[in-house]
Order: C-alpha cells, then sequence, then structure tokens
C-alpha cells in the first residue's frame, strides 16, 4: 500500500548538519522526515520556491533530459528505509511502457516537484520509521530550526 | 568567432585553495597539452566528478548516475558534450543527446555536462573560443598557487 505525501518543508538539521525535508500525507496523520545533502535540499528549495536559476541546475537538466525523449514521470516512491537510509523509485512513462528506476529519495523528490508528479511512500516504510524516534525528534525541535534554510 | 572543437581529458579535481573560495577546480587539457581549462564547480559537483575518476561505484545512485541512468533507458545516447561559452567567468556547456530519431542539444553548467559525460564515456570538447581566452599568463600563475594535494583527495 502507498500513502501519498506532499513536500511540507525543509528545515536544518544544526545536530547534524543536514537538511530534513518533511514529508507529510494529506490527512497530517503521518510525517516522514528525510535527511539529505544540501545541493539536493538546495534542489527541492529551488523547485518548491519556483525559483529559476540563468543556468540549469542538476535536477532540470534531469527534466529535459525526460522532456528530450518525451517520457513522463508518473510518480516517484519512498520505497525501503535500511540503516537510516532511505530509497526511492522513480516510475517513468516512455513509449507506452513503464519503467522503475532506483534513486535517492532527494533526487526523486526534487524531481518529482519539476514534473509535478506525485510522492508516494509505502506503508512497509511508514511502519519503519517508528513513532517513537519521531517523537524524540520533534522534542528536541526548537522553533529557531524552523526557517533557517539558506539556499 | 572559431567554434572549432578541441577535446579535452579531465586531469583531475583540485580544492580550491584561496582562503574564501569554497568551490572546487575542475582540470581539462587537451591532448597536445598547450591548453589548460579550470572550471569552477560546486563542491557536490565537484565530487561527483571525482567518483567518476576514481570509479568509485555509490551504494545508492547520486543524481548523476540517475541522469546515466535516465538516457540508457530512454535510448539516449551521450556523444558529446562541449564547453560552449564564457561570459563574466561563467562557463556554459551543451551535452548532445542522440536517439534513434533524432539528435538534440541540451544546455547544461559544464560540471553536470562532465560528470555525466565521464559516467557515460563520452567525449568532452571545449570551443576553441573557450580555449583562446585562457592565456598561459592568467593561467599558469594560478596553477602555481593550486593545493596539489587537494588532487583526488576527498571533498
Amino acid at each position: 500500500m502507498l500513502t501519498q505525501m506532499q513536500v511540507r518543508g525543509l528545515m536544518f538539521d544544526p545536530y547534524t548538519n543536514a537538511y530534513i525535508v518533511i514529508l507529510r500525507d494529506d490527512g497530517n496523520s503521518e510525517m516522514l522526515p528525510i535527511w539529505v545533502g544540501k545541493p539536493e535540499a538546495s534542489a527541492i528549495n529551488f523547485a518548491m520556491e519556483g525559483v529559476s536559476t540563468p543556468r540549469p541546475m542538476t535536477h532540470d537538466l534531469m527534466k529535459t533530459v525526460l522532456d528530450t525523449a518525451d517520457a513522463k514521470i508518473i510518480s516517484v516512491v519512498v520505497t525501503d528505509l535500511k540503516e537510516n537510509t532511505y530509497f526511492a523509485k522513480i516510475h517513468l512513462l516512455y513509449e507506452d511502457s513503464e519503467y522503475s528506476i532506483d534513486s535517492r529519495p532527494s533526487d526523486a523528490i526534487a524531481l518529482a516537484l519539476r514534473t509535478k508528479a506525485p510522492i508516494f511512500v509505502t506503508d512497509d516504510v511508514i511502519q519503519k520509521h517508528s513513532n517513537e524516534e519521531m517523537d524524540r525528534w520533534l522534542e528536541n525541535l526548537k522553533p529557531e530550526d524552523f526557517g533557517k534554510y539558506d539556499a | 568567432m572559431d567554434s572549432s572543437l578541441v577535446k579535452l581529458t579531465v586531469q583531475g579535481v583540485w580544492t580550491d585553495a584561496s582562503p574564501n573560495a569554497e568551490s572546487q577546480v575542475v582540470l581539462l587539457q587537451d591532448e597536445a597539452k598547450t591548453n589548460v581549462l579550470p572550471i569552477w564547480v560546486g563542491s557536490a559537483e565537484g565530487t561527483a566528478i571525482r567518483m567518476a575518476l576514481e570509479g568509485m561505484i555509490p551504494p545508492r545512485p547520486l543524481s548523476h548516475d540517475l541522469i546515466r541512468n535516465l538516457t540508457e533507458h530512454l535510448g539516449l545516447k551521450v556523444s558529446k558534450v562541449v564547453v560552449t561559452d564564457v561570459r563574466n567567468n561563467t562557463y556554459y556547456a551543451s551535452i548532445y543527446l542522440s536517439s534513434k530519431q533524432s539528435d538534440v542539444t541540451v544546455d547544461s553548467r559544464p560540471s553536470d555536462a562532465i560528470a555525466l559525460a565521464l559516467r557515460t564515456k563520452s567525449p568532452i570538447y571545449a570551443t576553441r573560443e573557450v580555449l583562446d581566452r585562457q592565456s598561459p599568463e592568467t593561467v599558469d600563475p594560478w596553477l602555481k598557487n593550486l593545493d596539489t594535494k587537494g588532487l583526488g583527495g576527498s571533498a
């Protein structure tokens, strides 16, 4: 089973010096924080804010490659969580055939935002990401941690 | 404008040792070793290029591995990449893609183009005009200042 999620925000985690993408379902019952690197965070932020850059960035190039072949992204899915590492797949429609391509969630999300493709998370991943861990993490968050992201 | 193409190879990725430079430098050179083209790139792209040079296979595909995988799935071949222009110290590049039906050229930053070319074993070129703007007088002193220990090191 898959749950559709939206990108709700991007935060800076001062403890790990990394960025966190917050995915949330429409009913706000599930939330998934995914740690991403700075360049990927920046790629996601540009797409969220609709910023266009003078030269195409890496994920703009990805979209151009897809457009060139007239391929369409059907969806991206966060498929697995192993040892704190998330895995994702990009589902493509190309010449009436569907393809699944392995990806990091950060690349998949950055691409989904540029192609307006839906983002899904498997129930397995949601389950693995235990609520306890989530709560502990939320308790440690301070209001000033929000909006710290500076592209 | 001389748009004839000169084939270049990537000599390495250096960390720029100047105090406030965050970026890395990719050094391209022609076969006759008469032309050197340094291109400043971000640390993510520098790492992507370095990993390809060292033949490192990451456990999860990185952005440029993903682009290569996309081109393979879509039957697109990267026939070449070309550094086409430099304006205000900013370089521009094109990626030449060929499919069964047609050939297409897409705009790219040189860093993405080079990171992709190394992964698809595609040739890298610069236009003669871009190279001619790199005079030895400007490049040589800069090369002397390079921290060569940064070559091939981790980002």
